[in-house]
């Protein structure tokens, strides 16, 4: 055995793995604190699930299946918060349920929670149930309810009531002025589906002739969602924390939106799309939780890196020194 | 009547719970203990108790119960809609499932499983042309350029094109984008030549294609594991987001600052 010094790579490949842990976390938490918007380009099929979502005829019902839960609150939550707020300042109404996660209600309700408590506090209209939205909660089994929505969404949703805030009693949920004009699901605006699980593969495979998808989604989730974007089966994708912070830019720039703060700049074009454009979020937070976390997200990145340089580094050197020996 | 220090400490007992699951269940990464394993049984115990009476309240309630016994009118208290009480057929077919625990009668919970299976088969032709349909055409993509006017598409907007120029631009196939759609082709078949396994590939050319779609799937692959990566930084990021603002926060509020 070698009584030399291990030089620092070596020590570098064999470091304890709870040092790079306490790293991490440091990492990540001290540029929580840091407040900077950094500059982004929002990859295509984001800007054209922002299109979509700023271009829903305001007479149309949103239909939002979430599913997802407090485990993937770093991605989703950002996702949901940013949808919520374009629909919200576009006076949208919607229908909000799961098909994924008996949980999923309980943590959706909270944001919704969240979000309109931050327009009551910036002195904006709050969303309510009934007349703005409806809540429809759980429905098992994605493969039969999706069916069920697919071929009659009335007799799908028919078991679901309502409180009438109005009357204070229960009623079923298509007597709601959210959902009074849909018969079937192609009346709706937008299909979008929040999700963390394959319950997006669900939609496309028993939805997509009939309705317009879009999507927000895992990192998780992403690539195998990309196909279905490039075939036309979904009209737009956000993914992972890249695509909220995609979003928030977008809401905040708009999209081959003159920037009048900027000498008419275009911040966010779309190559190959110029006659398509879309306003900003006029109303309302537009940098929020994307923005809160993408610059922790790329020191995490560049740790990674870091460690991926000086273990191949160390490994090369350390076979090149047992080689010479 | 509530007042906003309750709720404030309501508030903060929820977010202390949740800062000591998370460390909890982070603890595990420094060495499996009881600690984590208290809050590991904690989750999973809630989680499956959260999960028996969402069913009962937001599935079996609605969608079997009250189809069966029907409903009254809130106010009114007459009956709204009728039952229907051939919905208890379901309940027998449901039950035999546990039959499963029986070495005598285990047979008989084959009866849903094949009445699930059957349901799921009779979907799958159509669900197989709905999910590949669209990608069979969105693949055959033309590889030769219409126009050689310029390398990239033009930009049309503020070019003062007319609503015909425009019209042509956008129906024209660009070398670049010609380029784009060869790579995704011969990707597509490099990596469908690897999954050939009825004949051997002797020639240099279906060899070499055969490698390449080897290394475009691991490339793939690596794409997808970057992604799911960054899945998992953001979820720590969140938990970081929620010790170190949303439960320092909520102490504030309660400290009165």
């Amino acid at each position: 055995m070698s009584d030399t010094k291990p030089t620092f790579l070596e020590r570098m490949q064999n470091l304890d793995r709870r040092i790079l842990y306490a790293i991490l976390v440091v990492f990540t938490t001290v540029p929580l604190f840091i407040k900077t918007d950094l500059p982004v380009e929002p990859d295509a099929y984001t800007k054209a699930l922002y299109y979509r979502l700023m271009t829903i005829p305001q007479d149309k019902t949103v239909f939002l299946q979430s599913d997802w839960t407090v485990s993937t609150r770093g991605e989703n939550a950002g996702h949901m918060e940013a949808l919520l707020r374009i629909l919200m300042s576009r006076k949208i109404k919607f229908v909000v349920y799961s098909v994924g996660d008996a949980q999923a209600p309980g943590v959706y309700r909270e944001v919704i929670r969240n979000i309109n408590l931050e327009r009551k506090e910036a002195g904006l209209t709050e969303y309510k149930t009934w007349d703005d939205y409806v809540d429809l909660a759980y429905f098992p089994n994605a493969e039969g309810t999706l069916n069920a929505i697919a071929f009659d969404v009335r007799k799908a949703f028919a078991s679901r009531r309502v409180k009438d805030p109005n009357t204070g009693s229960d009623r079923p949920a298509f007597e709601s002025p959210v959902l009074s004009k849909v018969q079937t699901v192609g009346d709706a605006g937008l299909y979008m589906i929040v999700t963390a699980s394959s319950t997006v593969d669900r939609a496309v495979e028993r939805l997509n002739e009939r309705t317009n998808l879009a999507v927000m989604c895992t990192g998780v989730i992403g690539p195998s969602a990309l196909p279905w974007y490039q075939a036309g089966q979904i009209k737009g994708v956000a993914i992972g924390l890249k695509g909220v912070y995609d979003m928030e830019y977008m809401m905040k720039y708009g999209l081959n939106h003159p920037d009048p703060n900027k000498n008419g700049r275009i911040e966010v074009p779309w190559a190959g799309k110029e006659d398509k454009s879309a306003e900003p979020v006029t109303e309302g937070k537009t940098f929020a939780r994307g923005s809160l976390y993408y610059l922790s997200f790329h020191f995490a990145i560049l740790l990674l890196i870091i460690a991926v340089i000086l273990g191949n580094v160390g490994m090369f050197l350390g076979r090149k020194a047992e080689r010479a020996s | 009547m509530v007042n906003q220090q309750s709720i404030d400490l309501f508030n903060f007992i929820k977010l202390s719970c949740g800062v000591l699951a998370t460390i909890g269940l982070y603890s595990v990464l420094y060495k499996e203990t009881k600690f984590f394993r208290f809050f590991e049984h904690i989750f999973l115990g809630l989680a499956a108790g959260y999960a028996m009476v969402a069913l009962w309240k937001e599935t079996l309630y609605p969608q079997w119960w009250l189809k069966m016994v029907g409903q009254l009118d809130d106010k009114t208290h007459l009956p709204a809609t009728p039952g229907y009480w051939v919905y208890i057929v379901l309940l027998p077919i449901g039950l035999l499932g546990y039959f499963v625990f029986s070495k005598k009668h285990n047979w008989l919970s084959r009866v849903p499983i094949g009445i699930i299976l059957g349901l799921w088969a009779g979907q799958q032709v159509q669900i197989w042309w709905q999910t590949y349909g669209p990608q069979l055409y969105a693949s055959m993509q033309p590889v030769f350029p219409t126009t050689w006017s310029s390398f990239v598409k033009p930009v049309t907007t503020g070019a003062g094109y007319t609503p015909e120029q425009i019209a042509l631009i956008n129906s024209n196939i660009y070398p670049s984008q010609a380029l784009n759609n060869l790579i995704f082709v011969v990707t597509l078949l490099a990596a469908f030549t690897y999954f050939i396994y009825s004949f051997e590939l002797k020639t240099k050319f279906l060899a070499g294609f055969n490698r390449m779609g080897r290394w475009m799937l691991m490339i793939g692959f690596g794409a997808i594991f970057g992604s799911t990566v960054m899945a998992r930084f953001a979820l720590v990021i969140d938990r970081m987001f929620y010790i170190w603002i949303e439960w320092v926060t909520s102490l504030q509020h309660l400290s009165g600052r």
